[in-house]
């Protein structure tokens, strides 16, 4: 009898996930790969139709302009996060740094901010008219940008709140990293005679390689399926410019356009997996080297 | 590097770094609190202070009971993942079983599946049940995570077994073996897996903004957003000082309670983050 409870104790445990992980997660993404191979938009009887989602957005600009959109995000925040990052953790990872605790914490508070309240603050700080970065501009006398207004400025406006709003969660990431390194490691190099540089580049950046990966693997995730910055600041506009993977995934779900939309979820997921496995292999630590 | 005593270029470099992060967070709770048309005339000054810009974003938006619902939310989805997330954690960190890998690997890989594939086949299957605008809709999807099972598996299986064993000895059940051994020692874990659910359901957008369209059951983060489009969708006539000061003023009231809360804890947060994260 005891011996019959203790097997099936751990089953129990885990069951409540696994019935809820079936009913939320792995049921809908069936219905999904079944969706996406169909059409059924509005109110209209669904019907079998192969792969024309896909061809559909295949041999459509915009699904292109959006995957571009989010390429270009990608690229704006992902390297600037990672040397940004890296750059707080060594400043912070010191043992003798005095306001320690009080520098993590500054660092950190935008990234507990919701992301609604302070895309809202973004709209008022960078209003082309009458937003506070236009009227710092004027005091020095430069003119004013239309920073969520054109279509150059509007990404780099999205990047810069989404990079304010999680380096400090890079830092930490790395940090933890850093902290792994042993002390003994820098005063072993030092009496060697390797250069400060050079200590950062054969130590320290070996050393936080994994958790760099790391980084890049959830910051695609992350920049691919941006959705509140675009949707709440700019609603995809101007002119298309911020219509990101993840809200033009969400204009399909406006339209009723569901077979259509589900296609483009797995287009989005299997390109988002090929750029973490990319990512990943190109900062995987060189031979040798742990 | 880190042999050498920090300098006073670090510390400055330091000090602007926090300026930059703590800045717009400043900005717009000291704005919040100023007379509407001085946000506009002038953005840096804080002269009068008043609570004007929370009165009328009291009157014009149903903020209260968005509070509410990402109360409810957060007291029921964020308690099946306390209770659940831990025991699922227990079982894959300190029993022995048949598939024990397997299904562990399941886990493992739903950790990976991003929330946007989910979102339409979720959404039809809440019609399909009827549960669209209601409050299942938005506590029962994600409410056991991979995440923190995962996460609350690396904190117990730190347990040395011996003490799991000491319980076994005492005769304690199963149950209560996890009651009375498991849950005590592991309390800093419980404490950073509490701040970090807290932070995620609270800030939770797309699938709520997706499942609920009436304003009876928005959560707070759908009910600032439809303000936020209500003002873009009519700039033209808006008066822009009034609805700037409402903005900030909503996003202030809604930034406030995660502050608190993180100032409070926020070592248990961030040594949960530097826990929970790879290490190099």
């Amino acid at each position: 009898m005891r011996l019959r409870s203790i097997r099936l104790t751990p089953y129990l445990f885990i069951a409540p996930f696994f019935a809820v992980f079936g009913a939320f997660g792995l049921y809908p993404l069936i219905y999904a790969l079944q969706l996406s191979f169909m059409h059924w938009r509005g109110g209209s009887q669904a019907r079998w139709v192969g792969f024309d989602n896909y061809l559909f957005l295949l041999t459509n600009s915009d699904f292109w302009a959006s995957l571009g959109n989010s390429a270009v995000m990608w690229l704006l925040i992902v390297p600037i996060q990672l040397v940004a990052g890296l750059g707080g953790a060594v400043l912070l990872a010191d043992a003798k740094l005095r306001l320690r605790g009080l520098f993590r914490v500054a660092f950190i508070a935008p990234f507990v901010t919701p992301i609604v309240a302070m895309a809202q603050v973004w709209i008022v700080v960078f209003d082309q008219d009458y937003g506070l970065v236009n009227y710092l501009l004027n005091l020095v006398g430069l003119p004013d940008v239309g920073w969520l207004t054109s279509t150059a400025w509007s990404k780099p406006t999205l990047a810069l709140l989404f990079l304010w709003k999680t380096t400090g969660f890079a830092i930490i990431i790395l940090l933890a990293g850093l902290q792994a390194v042993p002390g003994g490691v820098y005063e072993a190099a030092s009496l060697d005679g390797a250069s400060r540089w050079r200590q950062f580049w054969s130590i320290t950046v070996p050393l936080v390689r994994r958790s760099m990966a790391f980084l890049v693997v959830i910051q695609t995730l992350a920049v691919f399926q941006m959705f509140a910055e675009p949707h709440v600041v700019t609603e995809g506009g101007p002119y298309g410019s911020t219509t990101t993977a993840g809200l033009y995934l969400y204009e399909h779900i406006t339209a009723s356009d569901l077979g259509t939309g589900a296609a483009n979820s797995f287009l989005l997921v299997l390109l988002v997996f090929g750029l973490s496995l990319v990512s990943v292999r190109m900062l995987r630590p060189k031979d040798g080297v742990s | 590097m880190s042999q050498n005593r920090p300098g006073l270029a670090q510390y400055a470099l330091l000090t602007l770094l926090a300026i930059v992060f703590l800045y717009p967070i400043w900005w717009a709770v000291s704005s919040s609190l100023k007379p509407a048309a001085e946000i506009i005339a002038s953005p840096l000054s804080i002269g009068e202070l008043t609570l004007d810009n929370y009165r009328a974003m009291f009157a014009d938006v149903p903020i209260g009971t968005g509070f509410l619902n990402t109360g409810l939310v957060l007291l029921l989805k964020g308690g099946m993942t306390m209770v659940f997330c831990p025991l699922a954690g227990y079982a894959f960190a300190k029993f022995d079983f048949p598939l024990k890998n397997l299904l562990f690997g399941v886990v493992l890989l739903t950790l990976m599946l991003p929330t946007l594939v989910l979102i339409i086949p979720l959404l039809l299957e809440m019609s399909a049940l009827g549960w669209v605008n209601t409050y299942q809709a938005l506590i029962l999807p994600g409410s056991i995570d991979a995440f923190s099972i995962f996460w609350m598996r690396q904190t117990i299986a730190a347990i040395p077994d011996e003490l799991i064993d000491a319980g076994r000895v005492d005769g304690a059940g199963e149950f209560g073996i996890f009651y009375k051994v498991v849950l005590p020692v592991i309390r800093p874990g419980l404490a950073a897996l509490a701040v970090l659910t807290t932070m995620n359901i609270y800030n939770d957008f797309v699938w709520p903004v997706v499942a609920v369209n009436d304003t009876a059951h928005q959560t707070l983060q759908v009910v600032l957003s439809t303000l936020a489009q209500n003002i873009t969708g009519n700039r033209i006539g808006a008066d822009f000082a009034t609805v700037w000061g409402e903005l900030l003023a909503a996003g202030s009231i809604a930034m406030l309670p995660l502050l608190v809360i993180f100032v409070l804890l926020q070592r248990h947060f961030i040594n949960g983050i530097l826990a929970g994260s790879v290490k190099g």
